[in-house]
């Protein structure tokens, strides 16, 4: 029984995700209007069959936009997430590796301060010293991001360390570089990579709400959350113009975020006594 | 003893079996069992054999993944229940028959104890709970029981916490628990077997006590054929989920029927049985000797003491000593998993003990070892081959034809061939995983084999084809053997020499293990007691 | 009491790093940080060019523009511990005065969400965990998932389109009473409850998994306090990650606080970026920060009392033992 919900969501989450990537890079073909040229004679249409997402206040098909964004969202969270992957699975095997070392220490300090910074507020400061604009949002994403990963893969690795197999390869001679890439990295990648897909459904939320809140993307790019964030004033009159943008936020984000689900029942099988 | 009396727990046809994946596996099929009032019964079998699950399946405990194919349960006073109704339909009043009725012992009894409450609470909420004592009487019944079970000051032990305690005190306390709702029954599942020779010694001489004083009736559960030869009344030989033979102790052990039994007790025997070795000649060079070692990781508790030992060419030596007592530490410092803090580890006159870096691995050559969890040292998606071939890669020994040769070649010499050098670690049984691992060790053609309990997890059986394996290979490849263990009967049927060690130190020099029994150190005495207690007189 | 100490001390540490971030984050930025921080020439209408100029030059001095870095931070961090965080320049009050007016707001919006997170999130994973692999389990994990995949400013429209305008229950303002606050704290307490129900399951399923529990069970203990014990042993990882979505809960109040109008300091940080109030930004980002060091050090004093193991000064004990029995 477990094993088939298992494969369910797992395998939900997979197709959603491919459906998703195929009608993103499929964008040009299926809806053949231009995301950012305005027609004034178009404003807040509702959806039809022409437009089956309807127009937004400068008349531009939200279709189109909502697909085009996807491009932007998808990729660059995909981006800001492997900069935080690498530096934080790098991060976290040498501080588990060289435990209670100098490097160890200076990291885990490294990682106390960042973690005082709340994503919310870092990317905050960045925009408004920085200027707003995606490339600055995805460097804070990455200057914070990288935490989590680090810490996670540092104490799998700590708990490695521990293990029998750990201190057979070491008493066969392994060297510390094969004890890091043959030994501890293995173990760490997979609970890294779990974590990683919800981290990326959860970035996607972040970015488009920065974005809503005028930090992110900036006018007239399409992106989901400054799609949002575009027709806030005119939500409450003609609510239609945020359906395809926060639909497309779901069900991205639902994607990962059931593949994740999917990988750690994988990982972690439980059994519990009848109560 | 009291075989006439009354029948206090009939099991009948029990079969259960786990589910995995789509197939069931059958564990017991069709077991039939029956408990006398006031009689110690040992149900003896090898792991795997079922023996677990039966205890589990008669206490309503098992996992959702086994399934009761039918089974009753018939307990005095006229309680009858069908197990096969426990499939998730909870129509038996568990609750009136666990704790009061049958009491569990388990394996690991600092895990059956709830890691953040005190003992004292531990025994509030199960004599409340039953409505056994009133809330101001708790306190002074579980201290009689606690002080009837040893314990001198129990007001203190009341508000420790299990984390507070060593294992022994741990299944001691878990004991008194079980015995303070005055049960009919005691089904003690491994109590000793994570335990160390004295305090498995005092277990089981308390279960035996309580037994007599209180009437009790014990199902004791074990793959140990002295625990059960010491404390049984009854013994019931399981094998694969089926009963082989029962009968009384004295006849079981003296004239065992089945064919089963007759080889597990030669087994036994065989790993027993006294050295007939003859000690190394003495020309013979010394190979490695630990000059005054010292090892502590909090300065206040050192794990290694001051500790000295030597070991000749293709000398065997064994390192004895209880859990804790810093042998394995020991092990570990030789084997350049651990930097001591102090004293020396001389090889052949250098010392290797601060090596670092490329220096150390290439002592890795000479010095190798095997652990006790054999499974858990070799990684689960690795086959054979390129397991034990993963040392000449390491230490960038020839060429992949090369590797692969002598990959085949020691994998043959400990009995893994053909198909099998293909094959996985979770594919191959847990005897196959060691033969594996010493493969891994003596592909290096190293001088000394550090053998940290390597035969301490198995069952008889194996136990024996290891270390007849062992002593092979010793006599074809001249290595030293340094082989740490708690098990006395092992170390003197195997080793030329053995050092006891207690609180991080050896008391005295190794000595000629035939001569063992002559030491005049009470501690070495003590383990000896227990461990001859163990095997020839009944506690 | 010297553990208590040293992680006081680590909070310090840990505090003084941050600023210095905070530090170079600002003097990073491009451009001249007294332009920054008196606002661009042509943005001060009321100001004539000398009089700006002037007013640059003091601050120059004032701050110790021209000085070393070093010693510009240590002025700059005297000023920060006797609070003086600027002057607000669209206000042109202390910003101190501002955030300080503001923070009750923002407080009362976490503390609510925090509630409906942890009540909720507690009882659908533990249900869940107790009903793993039926219908109903899959039911809650279905939700959660779906939930934890809706952006907060989506369910925070959808709840506004519903009940203030649809409903008419729900009024939009921008004062901070009790009457307003249910929507929001709903919002934001259903946003982050998925996570922590998650990690309720799998930390009760872990611990169902415990032998002492089967131990329990073999003594006859009702179920429900075997549930309970577990239950308790499964929440004591989770006081830290509580901790620190109060934390990230706090920063991302913006959101919500933005989509309702409700005036806690996230709102009134945003509204000054886009209004290019540096000295406001600067000083959220440091009452925020040290906000999140704070809770965490409450967090490790805390787990001390909670859990027993983590007392390392008790000692093993060792008497009322005999040698043998």
């Amino acid at each position: 029984m477990h094993s088939t919900r298992r494969s369910v969501s797992l395998i939900a989450g997979t197709v959603l995700l491919g459906l998703l990537a195929v009608l993103i890079a499929g964008a040009h073909w299926i809806s053949p209007y231009d995301p950012v040229q305005q027609h004034a004679a178009e404003r807040l249409e509702k959806p039809s069959a022409q437009h089956p997402f309807g127009t937004d206040r400068f008349g531009r098909d939200l279709l189109a936009r909502t697909l085009h964004g996807g491009q932007i969202t998808l990729l660059s969270a995909m981006a800001a997430l492997s900069g935080a992957l690498a530096i934080g699975l790098a991060v976290g095997l040498a501080a588990g590796m060289f435990h209670n070392s100098l490097l160890d220490r200076l990291f885990m300090r490294m990682i106390d301060v960042l973690l005082a910074f709340p994503f919310m507020v870092l990317a905050m400061v960045v925009a408004a010293l920085f200027g707003t604009s995606l490339f600055h949002l995805l460097l804070a994403v990455i200057a914070v991001g990288w935490v989590t990963f680090a810490r996670l893969a540092r104490s799998v690795v700590l708990q490695a360390r521990n293990e029998t197999s750990f201190a057979a390869a070491r008493v066969l001679g392994a060297s510390n570089r094969t004890l890091i890439l043959r030994e501890l990295a293995p173990k760490a990648l997979s609970p890294v990579l779990i974590l990683a897909t919800f981290e990326l459904g959860s970035l996607i939320l972040s970015i488009a709400a920065l974005s809503f809140l005028g930090l992110g993307a900036q006018p007239p790019t399409p992106e989901w959350g400054s799609m949002l964030a575009d027709g806030r004033e005119y939500v409450l009159q003609s609510p239609h113009i945020m359906f395809g943008p926060a639909l497309f936020i779901m069900l991205s984000v639902l994607a990962f975020n059931l593949i994740g689900e999917g990988l750690r029942d994988r990982l972690d099988p439980y059994e519990k006594p009848q109560l | 003893m009291h075989a006439a009396s009354e029948a206090i727990l009939i099991v009948e046809q029990l079969q259960v079996s786990y589910r995995s994946k789509e197939q069931a596996r059958p564990i017991l099929h069709g077991l039939n069992l029956t408990l006398h009032q006031g009689e110690t019964v040992c149900l003896l079998g090898e792991s795997g054999s079922g023996k677990s699950t039966l205890a589990k399946a008669i206490t309503g405990l098992l996992p959702p993944s086994a399934q009761v194919g039918s089974g009753s349960l018939a307990l005095a006073g006229g309680i009858a229940v069908d197990l096969a109704d426990d499939n998730g339909s909870g129509s038996i009043p568990w609750q009136r028959i666990r704790g009061t009725e049958l009491a569990l012992l388990f394996q690991d009894a600092r895990q059956a104890l709830n890691p953040v409450m005190t003992i004292g609470q531990h025994f509030k909420e199960t004599l409340l709970d039953h409505r056994k004592a009133k809330p101001d009487e708790v306190e002074s019944i579980s201290c009689r029981l606690l002080r009837k079970l040893g314990f001198t000051d129990p007001l203190v032990l009341l508000s420790s916490y299990p984390f507070q305690l060593s294992g022994g005190m741990c299944q001691r306390i878990c004991l008194a628990i079980a015995l303070c709702l005055e049960p009919k029954v005691l089904i003690a599942d491994e109590p000793t077997s994570a335990l160390d020779t004295v305090s498995q010694r005092e277990v089981l001489s308390l279960i035996r006590a309580m037994q007599l004083d209180l009437g009790l009736t014990v199902l004791l559960i074990t793959h140990d054929l002295a625990v059960a030869r010491a404390v049984s009344d009854r013994v019931i030989v399981l094998d694969q989920g089926r009963l082989v033979e029962q009968g009384s102790v004295q006849r079981v052990f003296s004239q065992p029927k089945a064919l089963f039994t007759r080889q597990l007790l030669a087994y036994r025997s065989q790993v027993s049985a006294p050295a007939k070795l003859r000690s190394t000649r003495k020309s013979s060079a010394c190979l490695l000797e630990v000059r005054r070692l010292h090892k502590s990781y909090d300065a206040n508790q050192p794990i290694v003491r001051d500790a000295s030992l030597t070991l000749d060419e293709q000398e065997i030596v064994g390192v004895l000593g209880q859990s804790g007592c810093g042998k394995s530490t020991l092990a570990r410092c030789i084997a350049g998993l651990e930097t001591p803090n102090a004293g020396s580890i001389l090889l052949r006159g250098t010392d290797i003990s601060g090596l670092q870096g490329k220096a150390r691995r290439e002592i890795c050559r000479r010095i190798q070892m095997v652990f006790q969890d054999a499974r858990a040292s070799l990684h689960p998606g690795r086959t054979a081959q390129q397991l034990v071939q993963e040392p000449l890669q390491y230490l960038r020994i020839g060429n992949k034809q090369e590797r692969i040769a002598l990959a085949s070649h020691y994998l043959q010499e400990v009995g893994i061939e053909g198909e099998a050098q293909y094959r996985k670690p979770p594919q191959l049984s847990t005897g196959q995983c060691q033969r594996i691992a010493i493969a891994r060790a003596l592909v290096l053609k190293p001088e000394v084999l550090i053998c940290d309990e390597a035969v301490s997890a198995l069952d008889v059986r194996i136990q024996a084809q290891i270390l007849k394996l062992l002593k092979r290979l010793h006599k074809q490849y001249r290595f030293s053997i340094l082989m740490i263990s708690h098990d006395v009967s092992v170390l003197r049927s195997f080793c030329h020499h053995i050092a006891v060690m207690s609180d991080g130190r050896f008391q005295e020099g190794k000595q000629a293990s035939v001569r063992l029994h002559e030491s005049s150190q009470p501690h070495t005495q003590l383990l000896l007691r227990c461990a001859g207690d163990l095997e020839e007189v009944r506690i | 009491m010297a553990v208590l100490l040293r992680k006081l001390m680590e909070a310090l540490l840990t505090l003084i790093c941050a600023t210095v971030i905070l530090f170079m984050l600002i003097r990073l930025a491009p451009g001249d940080p007294a332009v920054l921080l008196l606002g661009q020439p042509s943005e001060v209408a009321a100001m004539h060019t000398e009089v700006y100029e002037q007013k640059a030059a003091e601050l120059r001095e004032q701050w110790g523009l021209d000085q070393p870095m070093a010693i510009q931070y240590v002025s700059w961090l005297g000023r920060l511990v006797q609070l003086d965080l600027g002057t607000s320049l669209h206000t042109g009050r202390a910003v101190s005065a501002e955030l300080a007016e503001r923070l009750p707001a923002t407080l009362q919006l976490t503390a609510a969400a925090l509630a409906v997170q942890l009540l909720l999130g507690f009882w659908l994973g533990i249900v869940s965990a107790l009903k793993a692999g039926t219908f109903s389990d899959q039911l809650i994990r279905l939700a959660c998932v779906t939930l934890a995949s809706t952006p907060a400013f989506v369910t925070g429209l959808c709840a506004l389109l519903l009940f203030a305008v649809t409903l008419g229950a729900y009024e939009i303002s921008s004062e901070a009473s009790w009457s307003r606050l249910w929507l929001p704290a709903l919002t934001m307490g259903l946003a982050s409850m998925p996570q922590f129900a998650r990690m309720v399951r799998a930390n009760m399923l872990a611990e169902l998994g415990q032998t002492y529990v089967l131990a329990a069970l073999s003594r006859g203990l009702a179920r429900r306090r075997v549930i309970g014990q577990a239950s308790r042993n499964a929440l004591l990882p989770l006081v830290t990650v509580t901790a620190l979505s109060a934390a990230t809960f706090a920063s991302g109040a913006v959101v919500i606080e933005s989509l309702f109008a409700w005036p806690g300091i996230g709102k009134y940080a945003l509204d000054s970026i886009l209004r290019k109030d540096y000295p406001v930004i600067q000083g959220y980002a440091f009452v925020m920060v040290t906000l999140v060091i704070l809770i965490h050090l409450c967090v490790d004093v805390l787990y001390a009392y909670i859990d027993p193991r983590l007392q390392r000064k008790r000692r093993q004990v060792t008497r009322g033992v005999n040698e043998h029995a």
